[in-house]
């Protein structure tokens, strides 16, 4: 019971303090960025400018590959000049001019400067694959291979919700658990709690329920606004409670080694970041290495994907909440080992 | 009810000691006072006998629990009180009673009563962080009482409080006592001290000094002195005189006799003079000690 008295305290102080809005109001945020700033899918339109120089036979045979292809904006130029200057008013272009040298023709690509090497690789590729392999009738050696032919693909909106889920619902606590102890401690109100039969597990515990608190809210928000009825919620919150927890525990457990907020600060920014870090490879998984798989971020990322998907790898979900389950436990037993000793001096 | 031996702490783990050979006895039903400056080792002792610090060497006990291992249920049997006041600033008088009361697994003290004997009824739905430091001292000192303890520490008292306050407080601690209430009592304030303890413990640099009764200390180190003030003729003469000496005490004899005496007072030592001349240091807050 003592640990209802707990929670329900903190719930009182916490929904009187500024720390309980700041979740939820950054997730109000999030939600407003999401509906009226970020569209349903970034649309990657790359604008090609294209000055031929060639004989009609050539000419007729380049508009004819061309045909109706409807994903690229193409725009025929008249020179070379005005490919340049159509370019250097549109950043989002590319420039091709195909010309006759020699009795070759030439495919001269002109780029804006800032793209990467891959992009080019696969600019060439795909001109010579639309054009000089088309025009020399060699398709029939062209295959294209999909490895996974079930993958489900999110919208870039919504592919953006298990990043905020981690960050702001699971991680957030890490930050305002410590900002509650170290609040009781500077106040003195733990030396009180400390001579009454109350035990340290019980005043932790009711911090992150206090935590979890916030974090249902949060998430449910932001999923019922964002995702809809489209979710399995039975998983989301399986998988929301065991990582809100998580963060929870694990801010109380790094928290355990400093006796002031200023002083836990610093590490506590410092493991958010390394934790973002796993976004990265969330947006482009073909660069996952291993310090990043290792970041608990990454499986928490990648798990709450599962949840918006139509046919969720299940079996991901709930190991990757029984590991942070788990991880909760041992965290919460240490934390309260080291609050036990140091809390009240 | 509490029994102290060569109690040891340092808070740099070292030999540095913050407390050193402490020993000491409390029966119960006694009050306690642990006499000494800021930084003399009260707190930390203190805080030792309520589990805030843990024991690093040396033998407690405290209500029948070894303090090497304190068990939580003694804390059903004690109640603390700070010098600092540490109420939740969010809540209501009312509210900080009614949450700490849920947490013993005792019969507690009303609530509502509590108030009323600290004179804080009249405020009890008020938010605490509207209360003067007075009040919110009093509300400190009255939520200690929550549990009706057997053992009560009171960390300074009545530090900082206006002395009607401050004379509630010793009454409230007298009641209690009365009733039962063993009291340890950590103080610098001697007039406090003398006023409520049965026994004293002069501690200094982390060491106690002497143990006694106000009275016993009085008598053996006060001078024994009556102060006289008489008229003789139109003139108002001011004269101390020594019980011990033989010339005085006719003298004294002489002016009761037939001098218009005005008047006439022992002048026994205070717990500050006998504390100095014990240790050779004063009571007073040293500001720049930690």
């Amino acid at each position: 019971m003592r640990l209802l008295y707990n929670f329900l305290k903190d719930m009182r102080l916490s929904s009187k303090s500024f720390y309980f809005y700041l979740e939820i109001g950054f997730t109000v945020i999030i939600i407003a960025v999401l509906l009226f700033v970020v569209p349903e899918n970034f649309e990657n339109n790359l604008s090609i400018y294209l000055h031929l120089d060639v004989d009609d036979a050539l000419y007729g045979e380049i508009m004819g590959t061309l045909g109706d292809n409807s994903t690229d904006e193409i725009t025929i130029v008249d020179s070379r000049e005005a490919l340049e200057e159509a370019m250097s008013e549109n950043r989002s272009s590319v420039g091709l001019s195909i010309y006759r040298e020699n009795n070759q023709t030439v495919y001269n690509f002109v780029l804006q400067g800032y793209e990467e090497e891959k992009f080019k690789n696969i600019i060439k590729t795909t001109v010579e694959t639309a054009f000089a392999n088309e025009m020399f009738g060699d398709t029939d050696n062209i295959t294209v291979i999909t490895l996974n032919q079930g993958v489900e693909k999110l919208s870039d909106r919504i592919n953006m919700i298990p990043i905020i889920l981690t960050m702001n619902v699971s991680f957030m606590g890490l930050f305002i658990i410590a900002s509650y102890i170290f609040l009781d401690k500077e106040e003195g109100t733990i030396r009180a709690l400390a001579v009454t039969p109350n035990r340290m597990w019980e005043y932790l515990l009711g911090k992150m329920g206090v935590l979890l608190v916030s974090g249902i809210i949060s998430g449910f928000l932001l999923m019922a606004i964002m995702v809809g009825s489209k979710a399995n919620y039975l998983h989301f919150s399986v998988l929301l409670i065991t990582t809100s927890l998580f963060g929870s525990a694990l801010g109380l457990f790094v928290s355990s080694f400093f006796d002031t907020m200023t002083k836990a600060m610093g590490w506590l920014f410092m493991i958010i970041i390394i934790f973002a870090l796993a976004a990265t490879s969330y947006f482009s998984p073909s660069f996952s290495p291993m310090i990043i798989k290792f970041l608990p971020s990454y499986p928490i990322m990648f798990a709450f994907r599962e949840v918006l998907l139509n046919n969720p790898d299940i079996n991901y979900i709930y190991m990757t909440a029984l590991g942070f389950g788990v991880a909760t436990i041992v965290l919460f037993i240490a934390a309260n080992y080291r609050f036990r000793k140091t809390l009240t001096i | 009810m509490i029994t102290v031996k060569n109690l040891y702490h340092s808070y740099t783990k070292d030999d540095r000691y913050a407390v050193k050979n402490v020993t000491f006895e409390i029966e119960k039903g006694e009050v306690f006072g642990f006499l000494g400056p800021s930084g003399a080792g009260k707190s930390t002792t203190q805080g030792i006998l309520t589990g805030l610090l843990q024991l690093q060497q040396g033998e407690v006990n405290v209500v029948g629990y070894d303090m090497r291992k304190p068990s939580r249920e003694m804390f059903n049997k004690i109640g603390v009180s700070f010098e600092q006041s540490n109420v939740y600033n969010k809540l209501s008088a009312l509210e900080n009673l009614e949450f700490y009361k849920k947490l013993f697994d005792v019969p507690t003290l009303d609530p509502m009563f509590l108030l009323k004997i600290a004179g804080l009824d009249h405020v009890a739905n008020k938010k605490t962080s509207e209360f003067s430091k007075g009040m919110k001292h009093r509300l400190t000192f009255v939520r200690s009482m929550l549990n009706n303890p057997e053992a009560w520490f009171l960390d300074e008292p009545t530090t900082g409080l206006d002395p009607a306050i401050a004379s509630q407080i010793k009454d409230i601690i007298k009641e209690k006592n009365q009733a039962g209430t063993t009291v340890f009592l950590s103080t610098h304030n001697m007039y406090v001290a003398d006023e409520l303890c049965h026994r004293v413990a002069f501690i200094i640099d982390g060491e106690i000094k002497l143990v006694d009764s106000p009275r016993n200390l009085k008598l053996q180190y006060g001078e024994k002195l009556v102060g006289v003030e008489y008229k003789l003729g139109d003139e108002l003469k001011k004269e101390s005189f020594s019980l011990i000496d033989e010339m005085d005490r006719l003298k004294l004899n002489d002016i009761i006799n037939n001098g218009n005496i005005e008047l006439m007072h022992t002048k026994e030592a205070t717990l500050e003079e006998i504390f100095i001349k014990v240790t050779g240091r004063g009571l007073q807050y040293n500001e720049t000690s930690i």
